[in-house]
């Protein structure tokens, strides 16, 4: 019975929702990438638009996520952040965890987490209220995004290719977000544009 | 720090982060039953993955929706014996902001098929699996438990202590209906499902479940439309997925009979999608 009541009441929603047109923002791989202008962990503030003619990464983030937390424990996401930014790559973590959400965070608590455990992106862009990871339609913690010197999405998705939360897995995996910036940074075409993101839904506002 | 230390750090950074992911879950209770309470030589056994689930808590279906992980079992069987894939009873949605994810709450019942050789050279045979989900209130913990059952061998079985909960998981499990016709037809940016039902039956609620990630937009609503005896549901295709040329998933129905889930694998037809009703055929 009480399903059955849920079900109506979603099904109501769902019929409410549908007579109004939602304009669907969203990062889809080859259009121009979503505009955002977000402060950093220091209190820098950051845009899309000041990075052009770079290659940037955005990484969804949650520290308390148990996805996350097999890619920074392995070390796995520090190795790629290191890796990636020494080779010119703008490389930004982002948090849209609202506050009382789990994994919010607050720029002294992000970076004293990134301390910990060496992280080494770029920044860690601060998105309290949600508009920057709803605009690429970030969905889960970690998503992935590749974005060309042209300002054009050329990756979005799973940051490899074995949605798991076992760490054991990270060694055996294909990294999609690796791939597609050994091909970008040659200027060839992205071979695997798009995958499954995997990981704990993005704690947004509810 | 020193490069040794930082690898020791590494290493027991990593001991600790797998000896969490072993703890038992804490708001999933999971068992592993049987259908029938003996094994008989070269016959399909029947075998449940059980999740008991605290209030609140929620495990996911094969598709897990925006976000979360599907179930899964690795099997550990004795020679002879093989495990088919988990067969899923339709699930319902979670929305959590934006996001929508699909699975099972309060107690729910995963049948396997496990095959049987035709002979069996012992009293009794031990049937094992690692099972590995993910809880999710609104934060998930990953949970994993090895679970066996032991049941004897005879040449006939009758239903064992659980069987009614294995009814209950059939009674929910997608199945074909010729009396159905389902047909698919790409309609960007969305996939347009026709739907006749029996009777021409009125449909009060549907949505469409894909059994894959990376074909639907999750979160969107699906309108549902009346023309006719057809009903036409909507469905918004993600944006970065990958273009299908079926539509699999399972279709649940709101009839005035009831819930009804139907297996659909439709393939996603360009022409007309419904033969032309008689009286519109000029002679």
């Amino acid at each position: 019975m009480k399903k059955t009541l849920a079900f109506a009441a979603v099904a109501l929603a769902v019929l409410a929702a549908a007579s109004v047109p939602t304009a669907s923002a969203e990062a889809v791989v080859g259009q121009a990438a979503p505009a955002f202008t977000l402060t950093d962990s220091h209190g820098k503030s950051h845009s899309l638009a000041g990075l052009a003619g770079k290659v940037v990464v955005l990484e969804w983030w949650n520290p308390e996520c148990p996805f996350v937390g097999k890619h920074y424990t392995s070390g796995n996401m520090q190795k790629l952040q290191k890796e990636w930014t020494a080779k010119g790559v703008v490389w930004l973590t982002v948090s849209s965890s609202a506050p009382g959400k789990q994994g919010f965070v607050d720029g002294a608590k992000a970076d004293a987490l990134m301390k910990e455990k060496g992280g080494a992106s770029t920044a860690v862009l601060l998105d309290h209220d949600g508009k920057a990871g709803k605009a690429y339609g970030a969905k889960t913690t970690p998503h992935m995004f590749v974005i060309d010197a042209k300002g054009r999405v050329v990756y979005a998705g799973g940051i490899d290719d074995r949605p798991s939360t076992d760490v054991a897995d990270v060694a055996t995996a294909k990294n999609h977000v690796s791939a597609a910036l050994a091909e970008v940074l040659a200027g060839r075409p992205v071979s695997v544009a798009s995958s499954a993101p995997y990981g704990c839904g993005v704690k947004y506002a509810d | 720090m020193s490069p040794v230390r930082s690898v020791l750090a590494s290493i027991l950074a990593f001991l600790g982060a797998t000896g969490a992911l072993a703890q038992p879950a804490r708001h999933v209770k999971a068992s592993l039953l049987a259908e029938a309470d003996a094994v008989v030589p070269g016959q399909p056994l029947t075998v449940g993955i059980r999740l008991e689930m605290d209030e609140g808590w929620h495990t996911y279906w094969r598709n897990p929706g925006d976000s979360g992980l599907p179930t899964r079992a690795r099997w550990e069987l004795p020679g002879g014996f093989s495990a088919g894939e988990i067969r899923w009873p339709y699930p319902m949605r979670f929305r959590t902001g934006p996001l929508v994810s699909y699975g099972y709450e309060g107690d729910v019942l995963l049948p396997v098929e496990i095959r049987v050789p035709a002979s069996i050279g012992a009293p009794e045979v031990r049937i094992a699996a690692r099972v590995d989900w993910l809880e999710c209130q609104e934060a998930c913990l990953p949970g994993r438990a090895d679970l066996s059952l032991t049941l004897p061998v005879r040449a006939t079985a009758a239903a064992g202590p659980h069987a009614a909960l294995f009814a209950e998981a059939r009674r929910r499990l997608p199945a074909k209906d010729p009396g159905w016709q389902v047909t698919a037809q790409p309609a960007p940016p969305a996939l347009r499902l026709l739907v006749r039902a029996p009777r021409g039956a009125a449909l009060r609620e549907a949505w469409f479940y894909p059994a894959a990630p990376r074909v639907l937009d999750h979160a969107k609503p699906q309108p549902l439309l009346r023309e006719g005896a057809t009903h036409r549901l909507d469905l918004p295709l993600d944006p970065n997925g990958a273009a299908p040329d079926r539509l699999a998933g399972v279709l649940v129905v709101e009839t005035a009979s009831g819930t009804l889930a139907l297996d659909v694998d439709a393939p996603l037809s360009r022409g007309p999608a419904l033969p032309p009703k008689k009286q519109e055929t000029k002679p």
